[in-house]
């Protein structure tokens, strides 16, 4: 059967997806902000040199006299490793001092007296550039002089890189921490599957009550489905049960009189070859009455089991019950039939006409197909259960089919004829109850079907 | 771009009238055995004080051989722009006093970075990008000859300086030296850090030294062997490890250091983009840097030490460092404002003015 990928793969694979396309964004962003952070950070110390320097413009003697200040150059060597290159540009368009080759395009509607940053290269270094003016009003010198500064961008970089690094962390352990918690969080949600699943995988095969499982309610109709169905299925047993029941009851009616007229019939008068026929005949008859109250026995059981109440009964008593009922007064008198009994009374709940109709079964099944000269009932207790033993001196069933004689109609193969339902009605009522059906080969010869039955505690009426 | 390097040119056409002899010879030190490389050092620090370095070198490495060229610092900063413009090779490891100069060429990219485990332990201000490194710790110091200046008037702090040229105006006149700043790049440096330092105090001394007719010369030695002669009395902004060594030789000279504050020139090393041989460079450079290179220089031509105490018989702080009074010049971008063309110029132009113009009748070359 191929297997959709579980749940929890899908998820993890989606979760892992969403958060890896979040890693990617947040860090670009990061990588951005830091960027922008960098640049703005150092291009004030750009402008704020630039304007240091327009400051140190002054006329003297007429003309425009330069003279930059150091710390100017201080406060662009806080970025400490990044070259700096400058110009001075007097009111006429040349260079006072610096670097000649120094240019600024300079965008056509920007106010020009706004000290302005753009990115450049120069000398084949990327480069940060920056510009002041400082308007004069000299008799002597009028107009606008600038100050161009430029600066590598090593520091910025580095801090770019710095502060992207610190967020690439933070956003890697977020998304760790928030990968482990949807992980958990989904082991979490999906328990309740596995609970319901475990809980209908360990169901009786008989049980087809509703599932009464605790689950989300995005389970429900889930759950309604399967109980839906099992209620159907449930009501195809029932019907198929009960048709079961009225068919044997039905059938019952004529082979009674069937079973009468053959009576009348008798057999001594037919002649020898006849009597034969006759002869398998009745058993035939006798052989499917049987059968039709195993069958109407195993539809009461079942009924029984699903709608009584179970109260304290004494084992004994049933048992003893069930040992008269199923001994016929016809029995063979050779055969030493016993009922033992313990002297404290072993109290099981139960249903006490199911449990007799168990060991009625029981009982039948020995005495038609088990016993040669002995047959014994007990009934013991032992570790906390209550066993109804019945032994005879027969050949038993082999170990090998012993699952297989629980099953309705199995047929023995060291024995002509069919267990029919005995055992399995037995098996019934035992399950009913919690206990079991078991068997046992004696040592000494011997084969014992042993109906164990949880011991009631204390319940002493 | 010729615009730039102009007054540079003309600097070095300057310096190299003043001090021809001092330019551009080269000495070559042939390795001890096989030669297997040859290691090329250009430097603007006098031979005398590397002499000693580049022998012990030569015992770890014998099959190095060492070409060493020598250069005022203004000359050497040129032809490294110029061959780093060029993309032509110009030895294997520059060295100079004048950091900033080698700050701009690291700054314009004339640089090759070099990590190991010696440059991991220099100074966080004496390395830049791990492209300049600073390999030396040399206080700027007074000195005075002390058959001219009693006891009494030598000059303890900077203000002291100025004081004593104002007070004894007629004593001292003409009889104190510093660098020209013009021709000395470690002058400029020094300078432009004294004015940054405290400009009032700088002024004063300024106006003070220009007032005492101040003779400004190209280089260390010719002062400090003016000062040993008696010519000249009081010598300003010396870089220390000079100025003990020509107190080792003459008795008469003395070194102070400042004890207000001290200017501290760190000697840069840096090994050029184009190098040909550049792990020899990054071998001697890991050399300087070494306990053993460290050592060797502290007893043997620089004398002084960032942790240790200073030298024997200078006027000073105990421990320069643990004094606080140190100011070590940061080897780092800001040297880019010292190094600037238009700053250069204002500066020597106010200095010049200062100290030369107002006082023309004192300022003669000599």
């Amino acid at each position: 059967m191929g297997h959709e990928p579980s749940l929890f793969s899908r998820l993890a694979r989606r979760i892992s997806l969403v958060l890896g396309i979040g890693v990617a964004l947040l860090v670009t962003a990061a990588w951005y902000y830091a960027e922008t952070a960098a640049n703005k950070a150092y291009d004030r110390l750009l402008v704020g040199a630039a304007l240091q320097m327009a400051e140190s413009l002054a006329v003297e003697d007429g003309k425009l006299a330069v003279r930059l200040p150091a710390s100017a150059f201080e406060l662009l060597g806080l970025a400490e490793r990044d070259r700096i290159y400058y110009r001075v540009i007097d009111t006429h368009g040349r260079t006072l001092t610096g670097y000649d080759d120094l240019e600024m395009q300079m965008p056509p509607r920007e106010p020009a007296d706004v000290p302005n940053v753009q990115a450049g290269v120069y000398r084949g270094e990327p480069v940060r550039i920056a510009r002041a003016v400082r308007p004069l009003a000299d008799p002597a010198v009028n107009g606008r002089a600038y100050v161009i500064v430029a600066q590598t961008n090593e520091a910025r970089s580095s801090l770019a890189w710095e502060l992207t690094l610190r967020a690439t962390g933070l956003v890697l352990v977020m998304s760790l921490l928030a990968f482990g918690g949807a992980m958990l969080a989904i082991r979490y949600a999906l328990q309740p599957v596995e609970r319901l699943g475990k809980a209908v995988r360990k169901r009786d095969p008989h049980d087809l009550t509703p599932v009464s499982v605790q689950v989300p309610r995005e389970l429900d109709p889930f759950v309604g489905s399967i109980n839906h169905f099992m209620g159907r299925l449930s009501e195809r047993v029932d019907l198929l049960q009960r048709f079961i029941a009225d068919a044997a009851h039905q059938i019952r009616t004529p082979l009674t009189a069937l079973a009468a007229q053959l009576d009348i019939v008798g057999s001594s008068r037919l002649p020898e070859k006849d009597r034969q026929h006759f002869e398998r005949a009745r058993e035939r008859v006798d052989e499917l009455s049987r059968l039709t109250s195993q069958l109407l026995s195993h539809a009461m059981v079942i009924h029984r089991a699903d709608s009584v109440q179970l109260e304290p009964v004494s084992l004994v008593d049933v048992a003893r019950r069930a040992y008269r009922a199923a001994i016929p007064i016809t029995v063979d008198p050779d055969i030493v039939i016993s009922f033992e009994a313990p002297d404290d009374r072993p109290f099981v709940l139960g249903d006490a006409v199911s449990l007799r109709e168990a060991v009625v079964n029981v009982i039948d099944n020995a005495l038609r197909h088990g016993v040669d000269q002995r047959l014994e009932v007990r009934v013991t207790t032992a570790n906390g259960e209550a066993h109804v033993e019945v032994e005879d001196d027969g050949p038993g069933i082999p170990p090998e089919q012993w699952e297989q004689a629980t099953q309705r109609f199995a047929t023995s193969k060291s024995d002509k004829g069919s267990t029919g339902l005995g055992f399995a009605i037995a098996q019934e009522v035992a399950k009913a109850h919690g206990g079991s059906l078991r068997f046992r080969t004696g040592d000494a010869g011997g084969f014992t079907v042993v109906l164990g039955l949880p011991l009631l505690e204390g319940a002493r009426p | 771009m010729m615009n730039r390097i102009l007054p540079v040119v003309l600097a070095v056409a300057l310096s190299a009238t003043a001090a021809l002899a001092d330019s551009g010879s080269t000495t070559f030190f042939k390795a001890l055995g096989p030669e297997e490389g040859r290691l090329t050092i250009h430097s603007s620090t006098d031979l005398a004080a590397m002499k000693s370095l580049i022998a012990d070198f030569q015992t770890i490495w014998p099959d190095t051989s060492i070409e060493y060229k020598e250069y005022l610092t203004n000359e050497l900063n040129a032809l490294a722009a110029e061959a780093c413009r060029k993309q032509e090779p110009l030895g294997d490891l520059l060295l100079s006093s004048s950091v900033d100069q080698l700050v701009k060429l690291a700054n314009d990219g004339c640089a090759r970075p070099h990590n190991s485990p010696e440059t991991a332990r220099v100074a966080e201000w004496a390395n830049w990008r791990d492209e300049v490194f600073g390999f030396t710790y040399e206080p700027a110091v007074f000195v005075y000859n002390a058959e001219r200046v009693p006891p009494r008037d030598v000059p303890r702090t900077h203000l002291e300086l100025a004081d004593l040229l104002r007070e004894q105006l007629d004593t001292y006149r003409g009889k104190v030296g510093t660098y020209d700043i013009r021709l000395s790049g470690i002058g400029y440096l020094l300078a432009f850090n004294d004015a940054r330092q405290t400009s009032a105090v700088f002024g004063r001394l300024l106006e003070s030294m220009a007032r005492a007719a101040t003779v400004a010369r190209c280089c260390t030695g010719e002062i400090l062997e003016e000062v040993a002669k008696g010519n000249l009395y009081i010598g300003y902004n010396m870089l220390g490890s000079y100025a003990y060594d020509a107190a080792l030789r003459h008795p008469q000279l003395r070194v102070v250091v400042p004890r207000d504050y001290t200017l501290v020139l760190s000697r840069g090393a840096l090994i050029p983009k184009n190098a040909v041989a550049a792990e020899l460079g990054a071998r001697f450079l890991d050399y300087l840097l070494s306990d053993r290179g460290q050592e060797l220089a502290r007893s043997n031509g620089f004398y002084f030490s960032e942790d240790g105490a200073l030298p024997a018989e200078v006027d000073g702080p105990q421990n320069l460092k643990a004094s606080g009074v140190a100011q070590p010049i940061r080897i780092g971008p800001a040297l880019l404002a010292v190094q600037d063309r238009a700053q250069r110029q204002g500066f020597i132009d106010d200095w010049s003015k200062s100290l030369i113009e107002l006082n023309s009748p004192g300022w003669t070359r000599e």
